[in-house]
């Protein structure tokens, strides 16, 4: 028993470390380390996936809530859109073919790959449109010199929309689709980068979850399997976010990409041959 | 209690919150798999071999995981400390609810309101899917 358990533990733990250097999160990691190499069933892999990463996003929120990073208003919104999307998504996971899973996972950890390599900057608005005003979205963020500057926000309907979207993925896959929600908020709705990434760890919790009630409540969360995954997911990605500062993120970027290809290759793979 | 002090409760309440259900979900998973180690290893492998083949228990009664629990058994003190962390999320939307209750901002009332709504179809839904 101490074999199997330690084996889950160990991909557990390596899928949260990488996960959260990558800032990808733990669930593009360890939803095909359970499938590939544990030959666990997709559904079941996605179970444990998603409890995994309600907790590692309610660990990893804790300083970006305290330090005032998570944008909580623009959180609250959008969350509407990501449960709703999550709700549906979890409950189609329980009718949709493998295969059609499978090949949509490997089309999320292409988007994945093409959002590690993609440029970024801060384009910050200092005028919001009207119904971010009205929610009063805007914030304040330090900048290099550590003066506050304020930043307002705009598009938030299609800022929303695309986050129906990442929570259909999340429900669906059990993945956190962090890298859907940066795009929502920090391309179209013009957050600055840091609270985009900030906000979507937040918001994962509450989109994961979601899906992860449906899951739990249907019956269909192994305790064997998403046990040491909820365990060692959540101590890989604090080992990871403490390690962060020392490593050589930006080298290590080519790295993440090359994973995910290969990732996505072999789990469409899978999914082609399986048809 | 104006929009600062609003912030203020959220930016300190909201981590302690997070922390605290995250700390109790991951002490009851550690003492389930102390105890699925120590008391059940033989199951617990037969269950592994079982969810392989996509053999899984299904639908449980949340009564009778709570005498189980109680009485020790480690599959249902897990599900249970599996349970506690999937309520992190559920947890910090009510209170935010709350808190919005109380500050009569009702605009925010309605979005926390939304989302915990959703959250509770998705138990009713997964109990009907």
């Amino acid at each position: 028993m101490l074999e199997i358990l330690g084996s889950l533990l160990a991909l557990s733990i390596g899928a949260g470390f990488v996960g959260a250097i990558s800032g990808l999160g733990g669930g593009v990691f360890i939803v095909p380390a359970l499938v590939i190499v544990a030959h666990m069933p997709m559904r079941v892999a996605v179970g444990a996936s998603l409890i995994s990463v309600v907790a590692t996003s309610a660990g990893a929120s804790v300083a970006f809530v305290r330090d005032g990073w998570t944008n909580l208003k623009v959180a609250m919104v959008l969350e509407c859109a990501t449960v709703t999307g999550a709700v549906a998504g979890a409950y189609m996971a329980g009718v949709v073919p493998t295969a059609v899973l499978e090949l949509l996972f490997a089309a999320m950890m292409l988007q994945s790959a093409y959002f590690t390599i993609r440029k970024r900057g801060d384009d910050i608005l200092t005028k919001g449109d009207p119904l971010a005003e009205r929610l009063e979205l805007g914030g304040e963020i330090p900048d290099d010199t550590g003066n506050m500057i304020h930043y307002e926000v705009i598009k938030v309907p299609q800022g929303g929309a695309l986050m129906v979207v990442a929570g259909l993925m999340s429900g669906l896959l059990g993945i956190g689709s962090g890298a859907l929600k940066v795009i929502a908020m920090d391309y179209i709705m013009h957050l600055p980068l840091k609270v985009s990434s900030a906000t979507s760890n937040f918001m994962i919790g509450v989109t994961a979850g979601a899906g992860a009630l449906v899951f739990l409540s249907r019956g269909d969360v192994a305790t064997t399997i998403a046990a040491p995954v909820a365990l060692g997911v959540t101590g890989g990605a604090l080992i990871g976010s403490r390690m962060l500062p020392h490593l050589p993120v930006r080298s290590l970027r080519m790295v993440f990409v090359v994973i995910l290809v290969l990732i996505a290759v072999e789990m469409g793979w899978r999914a082609l041959s399986g048809i | 209690m104006g929009k600062a002090d609003e912030d203020r409760i959220l930016r300190l309440w909201t981590p302690l919150l997070l922390r605290t259900i995250l700390i109790v979900a991951m002490i009851v998973i550690v003492i389930g798999l102390v105890l699925a180690v120590t008391v059940t290893p033989g199951y617990y492998v037969n269950r592994y071999h079982a969810v392989q083949q996509g053999h899984l228990i299904g639908r449980e009664k949340f009564a009778e995981m709570v005498t189980r629990s109680a009485a020790g058994d480690p599959h249902t003190v897990l599900m249970v400390g599996l349970f506690v962390l999937t309520l992190v999320p559920l947890a910090r939307v009510a209170f935010c609810f709350v808190l919005f209750i109380r500050e009569r901002d009702y605009t925010y009332v309605a979005f926390t309101a939304y989302v915990l709504a959703g959250l509770i179809v998705g138990i009713v839904l997964g109990g009907i899917g």
